[in-house]
């Protein structure tokens, strides 16, 4: 499982030599802790529904200009004062999330989980961890800042391509989940906010795509492997940050899935290498980015929707022409994204819906003539391009100043940025890099000394997964699926209680999946009635063949205990006597097929004693007293 | 190797590099590392070489770790500095802003955490930019202190200074004050001052240093309020945890009841005497109250110092009345009515023989001491104590004070409203 097949030899851009081009990545994963508490209160760490908050609150933040730092203008705007933020608060938040009571002590199980997960990368606790407090200004954390701890430092996993160092590791606060916007602002709901979380920074010793996807493989097998990170959508974020020799450093933000890690490495190693053709390609021609102009009068009479549409609520069109840019605009730098998708993204930032060059018009409703005139008005040459906008006179004028900001950029190459992660493995721009992030001490919790004489060593997971086959017999699949799978700690639990582990494990991995495509609802199965379930085979009272029909009462009617089910149910285990009964009967019934054929006719009749008792008998015992039966009779 | 120097610390297998903090103890050195977080390193076994000195001017304040930061802004502050002249605006009232340390005033001097004397209208602009276009603004420093240490000397000069600011015409006062002792200042001042300008208090129960304070909405409130016409000593604090409404309390009226939060101010026993609307700025007010230019400014801030406030609870050692044996003044916070342990009123009945005015109030807060009930009500009137009406424990004890130092008849005085701390009729109030 955690030695992929890398995917090399797919893709058009596989035969990239990343030697060659000085690839460097490292990753930034982040990660949530299932912790009892949150990391500043006592309260669970668990999810809610939007519709069960029972009361809101409104705020604004007013971070102060140097508490703001170097931060760029468009997340400046997004603190604007008059941006209100909604909460939505739960029966299980408390004030602290509110912001209206001093943040409790670090939690210890956050802290004991996070220093074994150092101890697993072989990282060094510092002396005395200072929480910090990391200002954050669009709401998602109602203090207007992120509590962060520095834990640990220098570290180191293991890839077959060599070894990459773990700079930091950091213990945080999640911050509260965005629910909407809404007309003055944002709306967020605070039951992710402060479930503690781990985020772990690679230094860029990566240097292939696939080594990329190892490592983040590698760290995120070490994670699950202290068996208290939480599982599912949204609890793992990963970062990458990838350049290339002749590149730029570039921030790709929010890859989901880890799968797609490998995919965005390459994808992003092939763009740089793109742009640095096209800086190339521009040099030679000398090309250059001309002054931004008004260019309404080309289509005053235009018969394209989106521009005739901005010009008729007194909108404008502007123009920008490009010199020596002609075919470079519309060329590919990224599976279906060309240069001019990139001068579009920095047009969208300003609220443009984006923008036309002339190396994809005539277009879009824009004629021939119209791009004869564009050309014309604009100076531009067959050499040229041109980019336009219509939008709002003041959303396009400042829209098509970035769009020619980034074709200048392009004169000189890759340019360092924040990029978002797309479905398909391309990204897209976010915003410049961040400056350094501004951090005051968080004054209201004491420092803590980590103790990591304390700290128990995990087993990982590839050594579960060894031992699940040595000491429990399972197959190799099923072992990987139960120490992968998310309820590996309530197997250990339940082996350890005297559990069969091929039936906890059938069970947890095959039986569960099995009855969520029938569509059992079994998310509404709690450990707890997994745990009994198995604890009634265990003693007894439920055979084996009762265990999915027994689940699915209690999937459907969770507020019942397991004995009960079974008892209302039918579905308790029949005893000797009452098999016995039953097996009698059906051979009685067939009492001339038994008489021809004897002991043949044993497997027809297994599958009707089984029918008669419902699930209720063992099958072994069924067999057996079946195959005496029809002895007797033979 | 002072704080500030740019270090680089081995200790067992680690090496960190960043800047000397301050808040290093002989213990553990704190340094400040490139990505901006503190790290605490052992001094024990620690191997440390200066790599650069003095690379952060660090100022002498009690924390001295934002210093760090501060630095770096101060640069760029002072750019900003230049272009920040304020204007005076003739069609703009005039507010005297006057800081008593609060938590509002902390941000007044950023890079240092403290409030300077020089306060002026550029400082509380940059602390609360907000403030900007209201009001022209008068600055003054009359303590720079935690709450908790509030002294009723310090009642005596904020209440000099205010008269000093409305004498010079200031058209309402803003008082920046620490929540803990909020509510007795604004008693204080109550009795002190007859006002014709508004005078507000306001302050933060979330700190200044967080971009979520409610110190930008209170001091906008307060300034607004300042502006309104109501005449009185008012407490201007979030009136719900959301930032939509200010509510402004009667000065003698209003009391913390709670640790942390940002409404934790409320009028007991009754609803706000006003709110201000953050949305639409609007100040609106429920009950009637004193208008501007009604009454002449006077000043009477004598307080007899030898005043106190004492809690009876079951079990209490008797002794505690020897304590307070020749004091001028003895609030009682009785049970219920206003009673306490019969066996104390053999003891209070000396004390008051002795000269100490006793005064009964009650620790239920919400409603009227009655001593004519039972017994033990009855025993204690007889014993020459005086029953305060409904009027809050702290606040009796500040008005005893005053009453004490300013009033011929203290028993009447007691027993009368001066600055609305004590209701006369006992109605639901709205
Ligand atoms: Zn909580």
């Amino acid at each position: 499982m955690s030695t992929r097949e890398t995917a090399s030899g797919s893709g058009a851009e596989s035969d990239l030599d990343y030697d060659d081009l000085g690839l460097v990545a490292g990753l930034e994963i982040h990660q949530q802790l299932d912790t009892t508490t949150k990391l500043f209160c006592q309260c669970p760490t668990e999810l809610r529904e939007p519709e069960e908050a029972d009361r809101t609150f409104t705020r604004y933040l007013h971070p102060t200009r140097s508490e703001l730092g170097e931060i760029d203008e468009a997340a400046l705007e997004e603190s604007r004062v008059d941006r209100e933020f909604e909460y939505l608060a739960y029966d299980s938040t408390c004030l602290v999330e509110e912001d209206d009571e001093p943040p409790h002590e670090l939690d210890a199980e956050a802290l004991e989980t996070v220093l074994e997960i150092a101890q697993l990368m072989d990282m060094s606790p510092v002396d005395q961890a200072h929480v910090m407090r990391k200002i954050v200004v669009d709401g998602s954390n109602t203090s207007g800042f992120q509590r962060s701890t520095l834990i640990a430092t220098d570290g180191e996993i293991e890839t077959s391509e060599g070894a990459v160092g773990i700079e930091d590791l950091m213990l945080e606060e999640e911050s509260a989940q965005r629910v909407e916007e809404t007309d003055d602002g944002v709306r967020y709901s605070l039951d992710r906010l402060g479930i503690p979380l781990v985020e772990i920074g690679t230094k860029p010793d990566i240097s292939t795509p696939e080594q990329a996807l190892e490592a983040a493989e590698r760290i995120g097998m070490l994670l699950r492997s202290t068996g208290k990170v939480k599982r599912g959508l949204g609890t793992i974020r990963q970062d990458v940050n990838v350049s290339i020799a002749d590149g730029a450093r570039v921030e790709i933000k929010g890859v989901q899935s880890l799968d797609d890690i490998d995919d965005i490495v390459r994808t992003e190693a092939a763009r740089q290498r793109e742009l640095v053709e096209i800086r190339e390609e521009l040099a030679e021609r000398d090309a250059s980015v001309g002054d931004v102009q008004d260019v309404t009068d080309v289509f005053e009479d235009t018969e394209s929707g989106v521009i005739g549409g901005a010009l008729n609520s007194g909108g404008a069109v502007m123009g920008v022409p490009l010199a020596g840019f002609d075919g470079i605009v519309g060329r590919e730098i990224a599976p279906d994204r060309r240069l001019g998708t990139e001068l579009s993204d920095h047009a969208k930032r300003h609220g443009a819906g984006g923008i036309f060059h002339t190396d994809e018009l005539p277009a879009y409703g824009v004629t021939e003539d119209e791009v004869a005139a564009l050309r014309e008005a604009v100076g531009a040459g067959p050499d040229d391009a041109v980019a336009i906008v219509a939008a709002d006179t003041d959303v396009a004028e400042a829209a098509i100043e970035a769009a020619a900001e980034r074709a200048e950029t392009a004169l000189e190459g890759v340019p360092e940025e924040t990029r978002g992660a797309n479905d398909d493995g391309t990204t897209r721009y976010l915003r410049p890099l961040p400056g350094a992030a501004r951090m005051y001490p968080e004054t209201d919790v004491p420092p803590v000394e980590p103790d990591p004489s304390e700290v128990p060593e995990p087993e990982l997971l590839t050594e579960k997964v060894e031992r699940y086959q040595d000491e429990f017999d399972l197959g190799e699949g099923l072992a990987e699926q139960v120490a992968y799978g998310k309820h590996m700690p309530l197997f250990e639990d339940v082996v350890a209680d005297g559990i069969d582990p091929t039936l906890a494990a059938t069970t947890l991995e095959s039986t569960l999946t099995e009855l969520r495509r029938d569509d059992v609802p079994i998310e509404a199965l709690t450990e707890a009635h997994i745990a009994s379930v198995l604890q009634l085979v265990e003693a007894g009272e439920l055979p084996n063949e009762g265990v999915p029909d027994l689940l699915t009462v209690l999937a459907e009617e969770p507020d019942q205990t397991a004995e009960e089910a079974a008892e209302d149910a039918g579905l308790g285990g029949a005893d000797e006597a009452e098999v016995r009964e039953a097996v009698v009967g059906v051979v009685e019934r067939n009492e001339e097929q038994v008489a021809e054929e004897g002991m043949q006719a044993f497997s027809g009749l297994m599958g009707e004693c089984m029918g008669a008792l419902r699930g209720k008998a063992d099958g072994d015992l069924v067999s057996q007293l079946l195959r005496e039966e029809i002895q007797k009779r033979s | 190797m002072n704080p500030g120097d740019r270090v680089r610390v081995d200790r067992a297998d680690r090496t960190y590099e960043g800047v000397l903090l301050p808040s290093s103890t002989d213990e553990q050195l704190v340094v400040k590392l490139e990505g901006g977080y503190n790290v605490g390193v052992d001094r024990d076994g620690a191997d440390i070489s200066v790599l650069a000195e003095d690379v952060y001017e660090i100022d002498g304040d009690a924390d001295g770790d934002d210093a760090v930061d501060a630095a770096e802004d101060a640069d760029a502050d002072a750019d900003d500095d230049a272009s920040d002249e304020v204007e005076f605006d003739d069609d703009l009232p005039t507010i005297s802003l006057i800081s008593t340390g609060g938590t509002i005033a902390s941000t007044v001097d950023y890079r240092t955490g403290a409030v300077t004397a020089q306060f002026d209208a550029e400082d509380v602009l940059r602390a609360v930019p907000d403030l900007a276009g209201r009001a022209n603004y008068r600055g003054r420093v009359v303590a720079n202190i935690l709450s908790e240490n509030m002294e009723p000397p310090i009642w005596q000069d904020l209440a000099e200074a205010v008269h000093e600011e409305i004498e010079n015409g200031a058209d309402g006062v803003v008082v920046m004050h620490g929540t803990d002792t909020m509510q007795y200042s604004a008693s204080a001042l109550s009795f002190m001052l007859e006002t014709p300008v508004p005078i507000v208090f306001t302050g933060s129960q979330r700190s200044a240093d967080r971009p979520s304070s409610d110190n930008v909405m209170n001091a906008v409130s307060a300034v607004e309020a300042a502006k309104s016409d109501c005449a009185e000593v008012l407490v201007c604090m979030h009136g719900t945890e959301s930032d939509d409404v200010c509510a402004l309390h009667r000065g003698t009226r209003v009391r913390k009841n709670h640790t942390s939060r940002r409404d934790a101010f409320e009028t007991v026993g009754a609803e706000p005497l006003g709110t201000v609307d953050y949305h639409s700025e609007t100040v609106s007010f429920r009950r009637d109250y004193q208008e501007r230019g009604e009454v002449d400014l006077t000043l009477s801030d004598a307080l007899e110092s030898d005043v106190e406030l004492l809690k009876f609870t079951p079990g209490m050692d008797p002794a505690f009345l020897d304590v307070v044996e020749g004091a001028e003044g003895l609030v009682i916070e009785g049970t219920g009515l206003g009673h306490v342990h019969t066996d104390l009123i053999p003891r209070i009945e000396e004390l008051i023989a002795d000269g100490t005015t006793v005064v009964m109030t009650s620790q239920c807060l919400e409603g009227r001491v009655c001593d004519r009930v039972y017994d033990t009500g009855r025993d204690l009137l007889d014993a020459g104590v005086i029953e305060a009406g409904d009027t809050l424990p702290g606040t009796a004890k500040v008005k005893l004070m005053w009453a004490l130092a300013n009033e011929e008849s203290v028993t009447e005085t007691m027993q009368t409203s001066i600055a609305g701390e004590l209701q006369e009729r006992s109605v639901p109030w709205e």
